[in-house]
C-alpha cells in the first residue's frame, strides 16, 4: 500500500540519484546508493551500500565525517536483537537504536555510522525515517511484516 | 545541478584466486573506509591509525575491532593500507572490513594491490 505510494513519489528523485547506484544487476553485486536530504536547518546524507547479508548505512548530519559505527544483528535465543558499538560510540545512543530498528525491519545485519550529534531525538528520528523509506524503496526489506 | 555529495568512493569487483571480490573505497572527512567482500558480507572490520610520535619513522596501531582476532593477515593487510595511505600524505585513519574466503597471504597481496590501485588517498 503506502510502497507503491512511496515509490510514486520517489521516482523522479531516484531519476537524479540512481546516477551513483553501480552494478544494480543481480543480487550478487554490491549496490551502492547515496542522497542527501535538506531539512531546513540541517543537511542530511546517506549513503547505503547493500551486500548480499548485510548493509552498511551511513548517515552524515552537515559533515562528512564517518562518526560512530555500530553493528546490529539477531542473536540466539530466540532472535533478538542485539546491537554493538565498534568505533567511537560510548552511552551515546544516537546510530546504536537505528541500527537495532533496522535489523528489525531488513532481518539482515547491519552496520550503521552515525554522526548526529548527541541530544537531537527530533533529527535522528527524522534521519531514520528517511533512510527506511529510501531501504523501502529500494526493495532492501525482507517480508517479516507480522 | 545539486551539489556533489560529500563522501567519494569506488565500487568495483574482480576474480580473486577464482573467488569473486567486491570493494567499495570511501572517503570521509576524517577516515577512510575500505569494504572488501568474497562472502555477501562485511565480514572482520579493523581500525588503522597513524600515531603521533617523535621519531622520525611514522608508527602505525592496528587493530581488529569486530570479528576474527587470530588471522594475522587481516591485521597485516590493514597496516600496509595504512602505511600507503600515511606515505601518500594523509594521516586519516582506516576502517577496513574484510569479508573472505580465503585468508592466504596471495590473497591479501591481490587486494591489497587492487585497493592501492583504485586508492581515493
Amino acid at each position: 500500500m503506502s510502497s507503491k505510494e512511496l515509490e510514486e513519489s520517489l521516482s523522479e528523485l531516484q531519476v537524479g540519484k540512481r546516477q551513483s547506484v553501480q552494478n544494480d544487476m543481480s543480487e550478487g553485486e554490491v549496490q551502492v546508493s547515496c542522497f542527501t536530504e535538506d531539512l531546513h536547518d540541517v543537511t542530511l546524507h546517506f549513503q547505503i551500500v547493500k551486500f548480499s547479508k548485510q548493509i552498511y548505512a551511513w548517515i552524515g548530519c552537515n559533515s562528512a565525517k564517518l562518526g560512530h559505527l555500530y553493528a546490529a544483528a539477531t542473536t540466539r535465543p530466540n532472535n533478538i536483537v542485539s546491537v554493538t558499538s565498534i568505533l567511537g560510540g560510548t552511552s551515546d545512543n544516537t546510530g546504536s537504536s537505528i541500527a537495532r530498528r533496522l535489523v528489525l525491519k531488513t532481518g539482515l545485519n547491519i552496520v550503521v555510522a552515525c554522526n548526529i550529534p548527541k541530544d537531537s531525538p527530533m533529527l535522528e528520528a527524522t534521519a531514520e525515517r528517511k533512510l527506511t523509506e529510501r531501504l523501502a524503496s529500494l526493495g532492501y526489506f525482507r517480508p517479516r511484516e507480522i | 545541478m545539486a551539489a556533489q555529495f560529500p563522501v567519494a568512493h569506488k565500487s568495483f569487483s574482480l576474480d580473486i584466486k577464482g573467488n569473486k571480490t567486491d570493494i567499495v573505497i570511501c572517503k570521509y572527512d576524517d577516515n577512510f573506509l575500505v569494504m572488501v567482500t568474497q562472502i555477501g558480507c562485511m565480514g572482520t572490520i579493523l581500525h588503522a591509525r597513524k600515531e603521533e610520535g617523535v621519531s622520525t619513522e611514522p608508527t602505525f596501531h592496528v587493530a581488529v575491532i569486530f570479528g576474527k582476532r587470530d588471522e594475522p593477515f587481516l591485521a597485516a593487510c590493514a597496516r600496509q593500507l595504512i602505511e600507503n595511505i600515511s606515505s601518500c600524505g594523509s594521516t586519516r585513519p582506516l576502517v577496513l572490513s574484510l569479508g573472505l574466503k580465503d585468508h592466504s597471504p596471495g590473497t591479501m597481496k591481490e587486494i591489497i594491490y587492487a585497493v592501492m590501485e583504485n586508492r581515493l588517498w
